[in-house]
């Protein structure tokens, strides 16, 4: 075990996959000698050189794209977008090309890499640098979306992620990049399942359901209503694509009260998508309408960077919403 | 449709200058300003290079949350912004061009406000420092996303041609920039409409930390003008006069509807590319410091002096009256007071439809 933040993690992954696996290179923008801007690519270079650790030009289309061709051609590229903002420039190879690959060659052609892209929003950095772009992704037949909240889970799944056969976006919560250190293990197969959720807290009132960068706040929910004698059952999803709809499923038949959280806007959003499950799978075990606490159908706004977060009022709002109902 | 201009040749080998290094007039032409003109474009290079050290101060002092400084380019912008007529050409600018939007016209407060997000600021704080943007000068809201604002440019020109206003569009943007599939798509549809508009380069050879040969197979920036069918010049940007006289062609060309035009100014940041990097991680201090002695303000400063249009004294009372200036504008943009919270909601549609109303309700509950 070794104490590290996430974003020390991210680099120190990248490490250990490249180490073992020559297939494996990281291409993006400044993730050369500078480390990339949030240093999640550190020290690649001086150890693997120029042809592992490409600088790419200022363009999403063509780290995208570029990343398609190498897998086809048998390396493992692990591609920086430097915020998920700027995935736009390079959706159509997403969704287009990287997406569809495996579907529309019969199976012929796969595309093994991984599109790394730190998300969310927190860091007064306007809509620009702020978004949470997950539904997109989810929305795409073909992409799988894993967006962790911990040190040790980011380095299982971004594991579990470069190993996989098909193309993976993962979503980093930048707020939470040096938030926590924590002990990660060090084994060099540690890798964790998708389509697993995490049990962040154990409880029998209420279940509190979010993922990636706004756990952060709902564990601070829960801590607030365990001040209250409320005690939330809060689970990290960890990934989208798959989710782990049992482990939804089974609390919310259990506790049939459920608090959605997440900061991407209202409209569409992935817990819309939860709702969805849970009034289709469950609805006979709900005790009150699931509640969804999320960002606002706005753009990020700047100036209001903190009050567009989905903070652990509007959750405690909602909890006393679905406990009162 | 790619001809030659009068006095500047396109893709050009060697940088278009016209003031040597020691502040030696060296033009193939004789300087046509008057004393008025060459000291009001030096109190623009001085107004920006002052804005850009208070900006970072302030945001040192916790009041600005980031910049981009832009020490380093002052020449290339202010050539630029006064061979523009303010109020009638359009802007379509990035985040590193503070000395361009203040030489084209946008009041200090506004750029002070924008920074600290106070009610001072038109585009009420809905975005992040150094991405203002004024309806009223004709300058298009800077976006982060590199690259996309060309293609409105474009757009815009050829709005401005099909309804033969005479006005010109302007495009700014890194040498980063250029190598987005959107840069390429603008320069194509308006070399193919031949629309007035001007693509305006700031070459400083970095990219955050990706150098221009990693940005680059091409030996010019100016070069890529030349697949799309219009000219493309190779400027000093570190020579404001260059790039004046330049501009001051290309404009007038693009404006008598002979078509688009691309401009490289080759300048430096001498800061980090933000507040948010440190460029010691991949940039030679010795490097830096050599651009520095080429600092547009000190040239500029030495041809005025040259000239005998300037002195010590004068400098002294410059410095002071535009520091002044900047203290009452920033004064002005605190009085104006914090972006009120339930401001989030509007402007997303011309009207607020229902669910925003109720979010807005839920908020501020
Ligand atoms: C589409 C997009 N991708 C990435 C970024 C992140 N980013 C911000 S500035 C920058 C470098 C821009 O370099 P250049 O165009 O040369 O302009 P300079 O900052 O050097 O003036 C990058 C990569 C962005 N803003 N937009
Ligand atoms: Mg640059």
């Amino acid at each position: 075990m070794t104490v590290q933040t996430m974003v020390q993690t991210i680099a120190r992954t990248l490490d250990q996959e490249m180490a073992r696996d020559e297939r494996v290179v990281v291409l993006g923008q400044d993730v050369g000698k500078r480390g990339g801007v949030f240093l999640a690519t550190e020290k690649l270079f001086d150890t693997y050189g120029p042809d592992r650790v490409i600088d790419s030009p200022l363009s999403e289309a063509a780290i995208i794209g570029a990343a398609l061709g190498m897998a086809v051609h048998g390396l493992r590229p692990v591609a920086e977008i430097q915020f998920s903002d700027y995935v736009f420039p390079g959706f159509d190879q997403l969704v287009s090309q990287v997406a569809k690959l495996r579907y529309r060659s019969g199976g012929q052609f796969e595309a093994p890499l991984v599109v790394r892209m730190p998300a969310g929003g927190g860091v007064k950095g306007g809509h620009h640098h702020s978004q949470s772009p997950e539904a997109h992704f989810v929305h795409t037949a073909g992409l799988k979306v894993v967006y962790p909240s911990t040190p040790s889970d980011t380095r299982g799944l971004l594991r579990t992620a470069i190993r996989d056969d098909d193309p993976v976006v993962f979503m980093e919560p930048k707020r939470l990049y040096r938030a926590v250190k924590e002990d990660v293990p060090d084994d060099p197969e540690f890798a964790l399942p998708y389509a697993q959720a995490a049990v962040r807290r154990e409880g029998d009132d209420v279940v509190l359901i979010s993922y990636g960068a706004s756990m952060a706040e709902t564990l601070k929910a829960g801590d607030a209503l365990a001040e209250q004698g409320v005690s939330a059952h809060v689970l990290d999803l960890r990934s989208l694509m798959p989710w782990d709809t049992t482990a939804v499923l089974e609390a919310v038949a259990r506790i049939g009260r459920v608090v959605l959280v997440s900061e991407a806007p209202r409209t569409g959003g992935f817990v819309s998508e939860i709702a969805a499950t849970i009034a289709e799978e469950a609805l006979d075990q709900l005790l009150a309408p699931p509640v969804r606490v999320t960002g606002f159908d706005t753009p990020y706004p700047y100036a209001q960077d903190r009050e567009y977060l989905p903070g652990p009022n509007r959750i405690l709002k909602a909890v006393k919403r679905v406990l009162e109902y | 449709m790619i001809r030659d201009s009068q006095l500047f040749q396109p893709f050009n080998d060697e940088p278009i200058s016209l003031i040597g290094e020691t502040g030696a007039w060296e033009g193939p032409f004789d300087l046509d300003l008057d004393p008025a003109a060459l000291r009001g474009m030096y109190h623009d290079l001085v107004v920006g290079r002052l804005m850009d050290e208070r900006l970072s101060r302030l945001q040192r002092q916790g009041k600005v949350s980031f910049v981009a400084p832009s020490a380093g380019h002052e020449g290339a912008q202010v050539g630029l912004a006064h061979a523009l007529e303010r109020g009638r050409d359009w802007l379509f600018p990035y985040y590193r061009d503070t000395s361009l939007l203040l030489a084209f016209g946008l009041p200090q407060v506004e750029m002070l406000a924008q920074a600290m997000a106070t009610r001072a600021d038109p585009n009420r704080g809905r975005q992040m420092p150094s991405h203002n943007g004024s309806k009223d000068l004709n300058i298009f809201t800077i976006a982060s996303p590199i690259a996309s604002h060309v293609a409105p440019a474009v757009g815009a020109a050829i709005s401005m041609k099909v309804q033969g206003t005479g006005q010109v569009a302007v495009a700014s943007f890194g040498e980063g920039a250029t190598s987005e599939g959107d840069f390429h798509a603008a320069l194509n549809f308006a070399g193919a409409q031949g629309a007035p508009v001007v693509f305006f380069c700031e070459n400083n050879r970095y990219a955050i930390s990706v150098d221009y040969n990693h940005q680059t197979g091409a030996d010019s920036i100016a070069a890529k003008a030349h697949a799309y069918g219009m000219p493309g010049y190779t400027v000093d940007g570190m020579d404001v006069l260059a790039s004046y006289y330049v501009m001051r062609e290309v404009i007038e060309r693009v404006r008598n509807g002979l078509g688009p035009v691309l401009v490289e100014t080759l300048v430096y940041r001498f800061g980090p590319h933000s507040s948010a990097d440190d460029d010691s991680r991949y940039r030679p201090r010795e490097e830096v410091e050599a651009w520095k002695r080429r600092d547009p303000l000190l040239r500029f400063r030495r041809f005025l002096e040259k000239q005998g249009l300037w002195d010590d004294a004068a400098e002294a009372h410059l410095r002071a009256e535009v520091e002044a200036s900047l203290q009452a504008a920033t004064a002005e943009a605190e009085a104006a007071g914090p972006i009120p919270v339930e401001w989030m909601f509007d402007d997303v549609f011309a009207q607020r439809l229902p669910h925003l109303e109720e979010q807005r309700h839920d908020l501020l509950d």
